[in-house]
This record gives structure tokens, C-alpha cells and sequence, in this order.
């Protein structure tokens, strides 16, 4: 079996004539060229940016600093641990709560049961809209004298107070991220499990196993592709999320999140190295999870 | 909507063309200021999307067109993400002439040459401006990259129906413990005593400055932002504890809400006082003629007898022209022409609220609220001009913005947050 595999590929390697060379080395050549260029080329500027004291502006004023950018963020900078640490919660929750409820979702959905066309609408809907949109509708809805506080009755001068309240804003941001995570996720998973061949859930339900038994035993592993794309999905979402929070704060610290701290960094402060190290440790944090993706993409073309 | 915009634009148009004509019947500043040939198209950058901002705007363009015959195209922006976005947009593609403020905020960009000298400029309409305009408008290398334009002052903001309602007269009132229990009687008529809003980051910077100014002194406070004097110094814990007792008469979502917010609770006459800038007033003046008669400011009352009420936050605000424009030689023109007193007084007329930074200007056409605004500026003896324009730019927003939001949420930790401040400061990089 392996040997008649290689077998074809040698052949079909030889019969690649001149032109079909110019025509590959060109569909693959342009863009190697243009991601080299867009983005390695900048990846490493930034990592190079990391490292040295720069206002941003003119490259003659660039100066050495080692890792004094970094020693700066771990030792002096209080708010980039509060960043730290609502990126961790915000990865738990999407890994213990968001995901695992969009898999029930997608689950439930695709058991067909009652009324799943309507869920399976409602819960796509927000995957439509843009993170920035979602955090400028909720902003609208519960901001003082937006649509919530309306309908409770509070006016501004006696708003519940919710992105202002540290004991539950960090929980309120979290809502409306899953609110779309949760679609997110069902459509993925719900793509997938139409590709499980039905006759093996027969098989496990001929042999008495229970709807979790089927699931665990039987689904999950057959879906194991997209099981480890939804994690790094999950991982990575959690890790660059900026979008729904720069639309409810701005780019004030006012639930601080390492993408808002690259920003606010880079943009206006003049301190564009330091907000090139915070991208340095956030390009860190999702590169595990980038290169398990990478390699089940990779694994998967081989197949 | 677009038959809206149709309306105003018709409006301005006239407006200019009155304005315009009021120009040419003043002879002479005209032909100084402009030369008879027009010196191609220009792009004007602005600030402010409020309808206030984009009015006087639009009204002051149509009069500069009708005045000197160049075309002008407006470009309105974000105020905040304006700011941010600078340094950027200064590398970019920039308009000729753009709002921009003077200090610390404009020499970072002239020092990275993204910013037009305009001393040629100064030296021909540079009479119209006191001697301390000049030295905020220039550059660390002695030139000047900067026009002004108007300024205004940060100090309590209340509805005058409000107070006379509760029965009290904030003209005066002249210490703190007369403050305290103006803010006490607010608060028992239902009312919020102090509106406070920091979700920006940058709103209680105001409150901070004049407090500190009031009890360390206009020396103290500037060593302060220069790094000369430390954060950890008890001095500074002294501020707080002031801006402590004021918070139980604060709304209780102060981090709820941005300068809107703030505005709003006043417009709504939610809230007995606010400490903000005159800018705002343009925008009670757009909801009617009668809410902008009832607005009021008085300087911030004394607490340390040593230092009086000698200092204030007062703003300047003007105009730079960009050295990546399309057309520098143009917009030192339009800068000029909106600098010089005709420019600025095409602005007043269009209904702006602002205070005039030309020394020639005609006061006489203001109103009762700008004429109080000269007044409580007058009054200090020392300007400073906002937190964030008075250090560095690198400080003020990453370090002290989420330093005071810190403090609002637990003032208690205040001498653990103002350690984590100097410690940030002591490891800036050396300019």
C-alpha cells in the first residue's frame, strides 16, 4: 500500500512538465513572498521594536534597551498583571463554560430536537457581527441611559452602575463575548458532526451505550480535528481579545487586557517599544496553541 | 438627514459671506494676512464630531474661503481617537493645518519633525499674541510649530436654576469647608453633589491638578510632573485624602462614565457641580439658548490660605501645520487666517463658546459666560494647562489615567498605588 503510494507520487513528480513548474513555483512563490513580507517582515521588526527605546518615528533616535522594556512591564507596570490575569479568566471561562456550551448546543441542534432550526438561527446570529458591532450594541444596551437602565427605570443619575463595577464588569464582558463565542463554536462543531457517519452511532446505540457513553466514546473521537481547532480557537480568541473591550472603554486602562495594553501603548504614548513587547508576551502566549493548529492542518493535507 | 447638513451648510455659507464682508470692511489685518494670490487647496484637519464643534467649524471654513479665495476641504475627526491616532496620521498622509494643543503635546511632535515650522508666520501676526502664547507655541529648539487659538478654563460647573433652587450661591464660596457643605446640601436635595466621570481616563486628571495646585502649589505641582518632586512624597497622600472626602457626594458610577456622562447629569440638572472645562458649554448652547444662560463657572475654591486660588487649568488649543502635508506653504495660511483675530472672530460669530487667545480680539461681542471664563482665568496668577499636556505623554495616560481609576475603586490602597507611580516613573526611559 505504501509503496504503490510513493510510487505515484515519484511518478507524478516527473511528469511535472517546465511550465507546470513556472505555474506552481508561481501560485506558491507570490504569496511566500507577500506573507514574508507582511507579515514576517513586521513580526520581527517587532520583536527587533521589543528591545529597544524608540518613540516611533525617526529610526536615527532608536537605542538599545535590552530587556529593560520587559523588565519595565514585569517589575514596574501594576496594570499589566491585572491585564494578565483578565485574559486568564477570560480563557477559562471560554474553555470551562463558552465552549463546552457551544458543543451542547451543536450537539442538541444536531439530534434535531424541537424548535432547533429557531436555536440554531438565534445563536448564529451574533456570529455575524463583528466583535467591534457586538461591543457597541451592548455598550448601547447597558451603558447609563441606554436600553437596559431604561427599562429598569433607572435614569443617569441613578444607573445601576455595571462597566464601572469591578465586582461585575468582568463577568458582563464575558457574557457578550460568549454571546457570539457560543455561536461561534456551534456552527464549527455542528459542521462537523454532520461528517460523522450516522451508522456508527447506530452501532454504539445496537450495543446499549448510553447518549454520554455515544458521545464520549463514539463522537469525540471521531472528531478530533475540530475538537483541536476549537481549542485553539478558544485559546487564541481569549488571548488577542481587544475588540468588544476597545469599543466599551476606549483605549483607557479601564479593564485592562494585554491587547488594549499594546495598543494604548503604541498609539499616542510615544512608547511604541513597550507596546511591541506586550505584543512580543501576547505573541508568545498564543504561539503553542498556533503551532498545534498548524500541525493538525498540516497532518490533515497529508491524509 | 442629508437635507439637515444642506441647511447648515446654506446657513454658513451666508454666515461667511457676512463674515466676509465684515473682513473686507476692516481693511487692513486682511491684507496683511493674506496675500491677493490663493496659494492652491488646502486640507484643514478638525477635531470634535459634536454638532457644536463641526458648526463652528464648517461656518469659520466658508468664512476663510470667502475671505482669501482658497478652497478648503474639512476634515472632521474623533477627538479621542485623533489623539491617539497622531502620530500616525502625522506620518501619513496628513492634512495641511489641524486642531492640535500647545505644550508638552505639540514639541514631542515638533521634535520628530512632523511639525512645520511656522515661526514666519509669528512674525507676522505674531503681535497678536501675549508673550507666554509664544513660549507655549514653541518648540524644545527655540522655533515655533504652533498657533494659538482660544482657551478656556477647568473649574466648577453648575446650572445657576439649580443653585438658587437649593438656595445657594457658589460665587461664594471660598474654602473647603464651605464647599463641603455645598456639596452636603446638594446631596440632601436629592442631587448629586460632585458629577465625576473617569471611564476616559483623563476626566479626573482635572480634579487632581486643581486640588493639588490649591494644596501644594502651582510650584509643587509642576516639579511634580517634571519628576522633580516624588509621588511617594506625603504631600501627594494629602491630595487624595481630599479627593477622598469628596467621594461619598460623587455619582456612584464614576468609572460608568466618560465626559458625555458628566455632561449630561448637568444638562439634566442631575448634579449640583462639576469640574470640567468651558469647552463643553458649546453643547448646552446647541440644546437651547436658555440651558447655555443658566450655565455658570467659578474657580475652584481655596483650601491652603498659602497658595489661595492661584492657579488653573486653562487649556490652550490652536492649530499646526503638518510637515507630510500635501501643502505646507497652505496651510500656514489657514493657520494664519484662523489664528489671526478676524479668523477668530469669524468663529465667535458663528455661536462658538469659546475665549478668544488673540490679544487684539473684540470682547466685546461676548456673552456673559465667556466674559465669567476671562474672568476666572484672570483671576490665577499661574496657567497650567491639563495633567496631560504638562508631562510626559508616555506618563500621563499609560501611568497616572489607570492610577487615578485605581484610586476611585479602592481609596484605601492609595499609598500602594502612588508607589506603583513612581516606580513607573523612575523607569521611563531618558527623553
Amino acid at each position: 500500500m505504501t509503496s504503490t503510494a510513493t510510487d505515484t507520487l515519484v511518478r507524478r513528480r516527473r511528469s511535472f512538465s517546465r511550465k507546470d513548474r513556472l505555474t506552481l513555483s508561481a501560485f506558491v512563490g507570490i504569496p511566500t513572498a507577500f506573507h514574508i513580507l507582511l507579515v514576517w517582515v513586521p513580526a520581527v521588526g517587532t520583536i527587533g521594536l521589543s528591545f529597544t527605546f524608540w518613540t516611533g518615528i525617526r529610526i536615527s533616535d532608536i537605542k538599545w534597551a535590552g530587556f529593560q522594556n520587559y523588565n519595565n512591564i514585569l517589575t514596574g507596570t501594576p496594570v499589566f498583571w491585572d491585564a494578565i490575569w483578565h485574559n486568564i479568566i477570560w480563557l477559562l471561562w471560554f474553555g470551562l463554560i463558552a465552549t463546552p456550551l457551544g458543543i451542547l448546543l451543536a450537539y442538541q441542534i444536531d439530534r434535531q430536537i424541537r424548535g432547533h432550526r429557531f436555536y440554531e438561527s438565534a445563536f448564529f446570529v451574533p456570529v455575524v457581527l463583528s466583535l467591534a458591532v457586538t461591543g457597541i450594541i451592548w455598550n448601547f444596551m447597558l451603558q447609563p441611559g441606554g436600553f437596559v437602565q431604561g427599562i429598569l427605570g433607572r435614569d443617569i443619575s441613578n444607573p445601576i452602575s455595571i462597566y464601572g463595577n469591578y465586582d461585575i464588569n468582568t463577568y458582563v464582558i464575558l457574557g457578550i463575548a460568549s454571546w457570539r463565542h457560543i455561536g461561534y463554536i456551534m456552527l464549527l462543531y455542528l459542521s462537523g458532526l454532520k461528517s460523522v457517519d450516522p451508522s456508527l452511532k447506530e452501532a454504539a446505540a445496537i450495543d446499549g451505550a448510553t447518549e454520554w457513553q455515544t458521545f464520549r466514546k463514539v463522537i469525540l473521537p471521531t472528531m478530533r480535528p475540530v475538537n483541536i481547532i476549537i481549542i485553539v480557537i478558544t485559546v487564541i480568541d481569549s488571548l488577542r481579545a481587544f475588540d468588544i473591550v476597545y469599543m466599551i472603554y476606549g483605549s483607557s486602562t479601564g479593564w485592562p487586557i494585554l491587547g488594549i495594553l499594546v495598543f494604548q501603548n503604541i498609539s499616542g504614548g510615544g512608547m511604541s517599544m513597550k507596546g511591541a513587547a506586550y505584543a512580543v508576551i501576547l505573541f508568545a502566549l498564543c504561539i503553542g496553541p498556533m503551532i498545534s493548529y498548524l500541525k493538525q492542518s498540516f497532518a490533515e493535507d497529508v491524509k | 438627514m442629508s437635507e439637515q447638513n444642506n441647511g447648515i451648510s446654506r446657513r454658513t455659507v451666508l454666515k461667511g459671506a457676512a463674515v466676509g464682508g465684515l473682513g473686507i470692511a476692516a481693511g487692513s489685518t486682511l491684507l496683511t494676512s493674506c496675500g491677493s494670490d490663493a496659494v492652491g487647496p488646502m486640507k484643514w484637519g478638525g477635531r470634535g464630531l459634536e454638532e457644536s464643534s463641526v458648526q463652528w467649524h464648517e461656518a469659520v471654513k466658508a468664512a476663510f474661503e470667502e475671505a482669501t479665495g482658497n478652497t478648503v476641504t474639512l476634515n472632521m475627526n474623533d477627538s479621542n481617537a485623533f489623539q491617539d491616532n497622531l502620530s500616525q496620521y502625522l506620518q501619513g498622509t496628513p492634512d495641511d493645518g489641524f486642531d492640535w494643543m500647545a505644550g508638552y503635546r505639540m514639541q514631542f511632535y515638533a521634535d520628530q519633525g512632523l511639525l512645520e515650522d511656522v515661526s514666519s508666520v509669528w512674525d507676522e501676526i505674531g503681535d497678536q499674541f501675549a508673550e507666554s502664547y509664544k513660549i507655549a507655541s514653541t518648540g524644545s529648539d527655540g522655533k515655533q510649530y504652533f498657533l494659538p487659538t482660544s482657551w478656556y478654563p477647568w473649574g466648577l460647573h453648575y446650572r445657576k436654576s439649580t443653585m438658587t433652587e437649593l438656595g445657594l450661591d457658589p460665587e461664594n464660596i471660598a474654602t473647603w469647608d464651605d464647599f463641603m457643605k455645598m456639596l452636603e446640601a446638594t446631596k440632601k436635595a436629592g442631587l448629586i453633589g460632585y458629577a465625576l466621570g473617569d471611564k476616559g481616563g483623563w476626566e479626573a486628571m482635572g480634579t487632581f491638578d486643581i486640588l493639588n495646585a490649591r494644596i501644594n502649589g502651582y510650584q509643587f505641582h509642576v516639579d511634580l510632573l517634571a519628576g522633580k518632586e516624588k509621588w511617594t512624597d506625603a504631600k501627594v497622600a494629602e491630595v487624595f485624602k481630599y479627593f477622598e472626602m469628596m467621594i461619598p457626594y460623587m455619582n456612584t458610577n464614576v468609572l460608568d462614565i466618560s465626559w458625555e456622562g458628566m455632561r449630561d447629569l448637568l444638562l439634566q440638572k442631575k448634579c449640583g457641580a462639576m469640574m470640567m472645562g468651558s469647552w463643553f458649554s458649546g453643547d448646552f448652547k446647541t440644546l437651547s439658548q436658555a440651558d447655555y444662560d443658566d450655565l455658570w463657572i467659578v474657580p475652584f475654591p481655596e483650601i491652603n490660605p498659602e497658595h489661595g486660588r492661584d492657579t488653573i487649568d486653562a487649556p490652550i488649543d490652536g492649530l499646526c501645520v503638518a510637515a507630510n502635508g500635501e501643502n505646507p506653504e497652505g496651510g500656514k495660511e489657514l493657520v494664519k487666517w484662523l489664528a489671526s483675530a478676524e479668523g477668530m472672530q469669524a468663529r465667535l460669530d458663528s455661536g462658538n463658546t469659546f475665549t478668544s487667545a488673540n490679544k487684539n480680539q473684540d470682547t466685546s461681542s461676548y456673552d456673559p459666560f465667556q466674559k465669567q471664563q476671562l474672568a476666572v482665568m484672570a483671576e490665577a496668577k499661574y496657567i497650567t494647562q491639563f495633567l496631560d499636556r504638562d508631562t510626559r505623554q508616555d506618563f500621563a495616560n499609560p501611568v497616572v489615567a489607570p492610577a487615578i481609576q485605581n484610586f476611585l475603586r479602592a481609596p484605601k490602597d492609595i499609598n500602594k498605588i502612588l508607589e506603583g507611580v513612581q516606580e513607573q516613573w523612575d523607569a521611563l526611559p531618558a527623553l
